[in-house]
């Protein structure tokens, strides 16, 4: 079924979402944080998606991922239907095809700059792990600190560095998570364009939640949530209506 | 679990290097580096100095093991004894007359075999300055008390006659290790071989002959004996050793072997608890770098290789630098009382490795178990929601495993079901106790909180915001305090108990015989030299007939004599009665009452535990026999008797008009102190028919073995003390990330570093003083149980121990909290430059 499923999709779309929806449970009640959600995002497009806090553009985000599962709807990302999946087997499609660039940086505090940015080749059991992590410090330049603890680093280079690991096994698609949002303008700025650079050279797929709209434009699709609907879609210039 | 894959071996040694040179497993390191050398130290420390405590002490019944009976053992016992390669001495006991010349005396004869004594010293002077320990005396050889040689006018080299034979006098005995602290014996001693006592044809049918078979060997070797032996003893025999003498010595090794072993137990609890508390705070430190792996696209195979592994070397790395601490600490304390421990100890036993290492790896496992899988279960979405965080719930049945370690840890160490299952509910009761107390004391700090400073009133509202982390913090940090305070009034009230028993002026001569005529001349010389003495306390021989009319010549006969202790000789058959208008100090009653001074009743006071015997109540006639004359009085109270107290004692006291007629001799102890000791001399040589008896030297051994054992108990403490320390830093340490967090807010917002400074610092010294509270409660419930139920001790209420508990708990938690907060107050300030 897996297989009938995945070959029904173009396989030009990374990133395809049917009504999907996400409730969550509050003490007795049952709360509602997205409203059946449709989209599709194509190889190689930069998508940002925007709006306020609380929209649920940040859930979102994680069933994207697969970090999460949709209380209903389908998602499917490389044609596998992260829907049907189990923990195990969404762990697998993220190693495959995933990078991630988070808010709070998020390396591990325990190893090293270098060692952090190898974390992602070793789990896809890219044998040149190393010299791949050694070539990306240098392009996100660093190479001086590759022996670095985190907590020996600047804001902005623990990014720097975080960055260097979503782009280490060359995913098909990265998702991050505000990447700019710890930092100041000037650091912020510097980062987003090692990361679009980035993203041009290895033509990864980029989706990125943010609140800030220099970012957004960079972005050739931004798409805007509003209390778990998705309002506007700026590539196809039309609202979208909530179907839920 | 499938292969664990290199790669995943690879990640956790990475980490597990960077983590430990980072310090970042530190506590958890040093809480199982504890827990396992506590365990190996204090099993084998604790051990050797019971053996070597009892070893040295054995020397007062000068053998491992004696069994003392009526009649000669069959061949079989000591056979079985010497396939067993135990050493065996024989001594034959008895009263007998010994001839010099024209002079006679009653002597207390010991006819002993090749090897006596197999423990102690036998001291024989045979010359000026000539003192050898020696065994038996040759054949044809004697060895005579000192006071013999006045009162049988003889000399060294000269010859006596006891009973049918000839013996010539060799020696003069200065110390005998198993002499009687009877002040009954029957008069002086003296030493033959037992080869010579056929000879004297001493013997006889009817002769009243106590046999002491002595057996010293390797401890396996009397513990098989003593199990092959014991179920075939019948009443006459009596099988003891220096523990079941039921001597002041004895006393005082119980006592001391069961504290030894309750610090041991609240070491390993301690400790225990601080792996626990470590092994927490390590799942939730990891719980990020988990989500991100996940997120990575690591399975959960893989995580649990990875961590599984990184614990498998963390525990490995602890539990071996754990037994070589351990080691060197039992080797430390062994060092610093080797000139106490006079038996060479064996310094590695592997009951100790193998009790340290299965007390490591059940910490290691048991209370790693919630944390582990809880980290391992850890959700890949914690990398954007951080709050999704399932190890905050807390669930008893998750905590099953870690509790039954705890029990499996108890039952082992204590090797009690009864004292486990009482010492680990009631522990479940306690903490249930102290969280809902913990609870309402956080509660209670909001009323206090509105009326105080700044810093106060962030301290307190972070108290009662963090209520739930607090109370089980406060819990733990409670259980230490109760449990290091709990061994800190025992060990003193232990120690002070055994000081009050020896006070500087005990009573070390006893002086027996003393005729009505004599007692004021001794009472004159007393007040002259300003000597502390009992009172002079008549004694009359008499024998109780029966009980209620009834009969009871087959109660008390050998039966209670052998069933007695060393210490109580000799009441068998004739008892040494006395009468008193006033109630004896030392003494009390415990059921009716003393009678008025000037009494006309014939009444009797009785000691309990031969009332218990007999089975005499208040208001029975009790029928006694002295001489030709039969008289009968009424039980007026039962008396509790300190027979530790080295002062005369008796069983029987009778109101003063019962006796005042029958012939007296009278009995008194008194401490004569080094530099009275000539005038004392002086004194006796114009009494001769007064008998002495010097206890001094057995007070000074007693005295050594007390002060070793509260060495042992001193460095036990310390190392209790150490595990308790480290479950406090442990706890402070749980709460540091929130407390990062929010310091870091909290700076953010700009509150003053004095400020944070502050408030951290009251929130512990709250903290700390309120667990001293909780733990002085506990701690005085728990005493009262161990003193009355354990030890055998008079409880009382410790109101100054409350204030030590308050005063040290604030300052040691609000130290450590402090200390480890330090880095953090002023870390913060890097926030700002993010």
């Amino acid at each position: 079924m897996v297989e009938e499923l995945a070959n029904s999709i173009n396989k030009n779309i990374v990133l395809q979402v049917n009504h999907v929806t996400k409730q969550v449970k509050l003490d007795d009640k049952s709360l509602t944080i997205l409203h059946g959600i449709d989209l599709e995002v194509n190889k190689g497009e930069t998508l940002a998606i925007v709006g306020s806090s609380g929209s649920g553009k940040t859930t979102l985000l994680s069933l994207l991922a697969g970090l999460d599962l949709p209380s209903s709807g389908e998602i499917f990302l490389k044609q596998q239907p992260l829907h049907l999946f189990d923990e195990e087997q969404r762990s697998q499609v993220r190693a495959k095809y995933v990078g991630f660039i988070f808010q709070q940086f998020l390396l591990i505090n325990s190893l090293t700059a270098l060692e952090n940015i190898m974390v992602p080749a070793e789990l896809a059991q890219i044998k040149q792990a190393r010299s791949l992590a050694l070539k990306l410090l240098a392009d996100v330049g660093l190479s001086e600190r590759g022996d670095h603890f985190p907590s020996q680093l600047s804001g902005g280079e623990q990014q720097r560095v975080a960055i260097a690991r979503a782009f280490i096994t060359q995913p098909d698609i990265l998702f991050a998570d505000e990447p700019t949002g710890n930092l100041d303008s000037k650091t912020g700025e510097h980062i987003t364009d090692l990361l679009f650079q980035l993203n041009q050279q290895f033509g990864t797929t980029l989706v990125l939640v943010t609140h800030d709209q220099k970012l957004a434009q960079r972005c050739q699709r931004i798409i805007e949530m509003d209390s778990g609907n998705l309002m506007r879609d700026s590539a196809i210039n039309h609202l979208t209506s909530n179907l839920a | 679990m499938s292969f664990i894959q290199p790669l995943a071996i690879q990640q956790s040694l990475r980490l597990f290097r960077h983590e430990l040179r980072r310090g970042e497993l530190t506590i958890i390191f040093l809480a199982i580096v504890l827990a396992v050398a506590t365990v190996f130290s204090l099993t084998s420390f604790s051990a050797q100095i019971k053996t070597a405590l009892v070893d040295e002490s054995s020397s007062f019944i000068g053998a491992d093991r004696v069994l003392q009976t009526s009649r000669v053992l069959p061949k079989e016992i000591i056979d079985y004894s010497q396939r067993l390669q135990l050493n065996m001495a024989q001594q034959v006991l008895m009263a007998s007359m010994v001839f010099a010349h024209d002079e006679m005396q009653l002597v207390s004869l010991r006819a002993v075999s090749a090897l006596y004594p197999l423990k102690g010293q036998l001291l024989i002077k045979q010359g000026e300055n000539n003192i050898h320990a020696l065994h038996a005396p040759p054949r044809g050889e004697v060895w005579l008390a000192k006071k013999l040689f006045q009162s049988l006018a003889v000399k060294l080299q000269d010859n006596i006659e006891i009973g049918d034979a000839y013996f010539t006098i060799t020696g003069i005995i200065e110390q005998i290790p198993d002499a009687s602290f009877s002040v009954f014996t029957s008069g002086p001693s003296v030493i033959i071989n037992i080869a010579d006592l056929e000879k004297t044809k001493l013997i006889q049918p009817a002769s009243r002959v106590t046999y002491k078979y002595l057996f010293a060997g390797k401890p396996e070797n009397i513990d098989k004996f003593e199990k092959w032996l014991t179920p075939q003893l019948n009443d006459t025999q009596r099988w003891y050793d220096i523990k079941s003498s039921q001597s002041q010595l004895a006393s005082a090794l119980n006592r001391a072997e069961k504290f030894l072993s309750l610090a041991s137990l609240l070491g390993i609890i301690l400790a225990a608890v601080a792996v626990a508390v470590a092994a927490r705070r390590y799942g939730q430190r990891h719980q990020s770098s988990v989500a991100v792996f996940k997120a990575m696209g690591a399975s959960r195979q893989y995580i649990k290789q990875v961590y599984l592994f990184h614990w498998f070397i963390l525990v490995t790395l602890s539990l071996l630098t754990g037994l070589i601490i351990g080691y060197v600490i039992q080797l430390i304390g062994l060092w610093a009382m080797a000139d106490y421990l006079s038996t060479s100890s064996q310094t590695f036993s592997f009951y100790s490795l193998f009790a340290a290492v299965f007390t490591g790896i059940i910490c290691a496992l048991a209370f790693a178990f919630e944390p582990l899988q809880t980290l391992i279960r850890t959700s890949p979405l914690k990398v954007i929601r951080e709050n999704d965080s399932p190890i905050n719930r807390y669930s008893l049945l998750k905590q099953i495993p870690a509790l039954a370690a705890l029990f499996i840890l108890l039952w082992f160490f204590s090797q009690d079901l009864y004292t486990s299952m009482v010492l680990f509910f009631g522990g479940i009761v306690v903490i249930t106790l102290l969280l809902l107390l913990a609870r309402l004391a956080m509660l209670f700090s909001k009323q206090v909180g509105s009326q105080a400073g700044q810093a106060l009133q962030l301290a307190l509202a972070n108290l009662r915001r963090r209520a739930n982390e607090n109370s089980v913090q406060l819990v733990s940090f409670t259980i230490a305090i109760k449990l290091l305070l709990l061994l800190l009034v025992i060990k003193s009230e232990l120690i002070n108990d055994w000081q009050a028993q020896l006070p500087d002026n005990t009573a070390n001569r006893f002086l027996i015989n003393i005729s009505p005529e004599q007692v004021n001349h001794l009472k004159h010389f007393i007040v002259e030299n300003k000597l502390a003495a009992s009172k002079a306390y008549p004694v009359v021989p008499g024998r109780l007939v029966a009980i209620n009319e009834e009969k009871i010549q087959r109660k008390v006969t050998k039966e209670n004599e052998d069933k007695s202790n060393q210490g109580r000789q000799g009441i068998g058959r004739e008892l040494n009665l006395t009468w008193q208008k006033k109630l004896p100090i030392k003494n009390q009653i415990i059921a009716g009452e003393w009678w008025q001074e000037n009494t006309d009743k014939f009444l009797v006071s009785v000691e309990e535990k031969l009332a218990k015997r007999l089975a005499i109540k208040i208001g029975d006639k009790l029928t006694f026999q002295l001489g030709a004359d039969i008289f009968t009085v009424t039980v007026a109270n039962l008396r509790k008797v300190n027979w530790q107290s080295l002062q005369p004692n008796f069983y029987m006291i009778f109101s003063p008009n019962v006796l005042a007629e029958f012939p007296a001799t009278y009995i008194a102890s008194l401490y004569i102190p080094a530099e009275k000791e000539q005038q004392f001399r002086l004194f006796l040589s114009q009494y001769p028919t007064i008998t002495l008896l010097d206890v001094d030297a057995m007070l000074r051994q007693l005295r050594t073995v007390i002060s070793q054992v509260s060495l042992a108990i001193e460095f036990i403490l310390v190392l209790v003390v150490l595990a308790g320390s480290l479950v406090l830093v442990a706890q402070v340490q749980a709460t540091m990330d929130e407390r990062q967090r929010e310091l870091a807010i909290l700076r953010t917002l700009g509150a003053k570093g004095r400020l944070l400074r502050n408030s951290i610092l009251y929130e512990f010294l709250a903290l700390g003083a309120l667990a001293g509270l909780l733990a002085s409660l506990a701690m005085e419930v728990s005493l009262y149980f161990l003193q009355t139920q354990l030890f055998e001790m008079s409880p009382r209420f410790h109101g100054e121990f409350w204030l030590i508990a308050i005063a040290s708990g604030s300052v040691f938690v609000g130290f450590m909290g402090m200390l480890s907060c330090w880095k953090l107050i002023n870390k913060t300030a890097l926030y700002h430059q993010i």
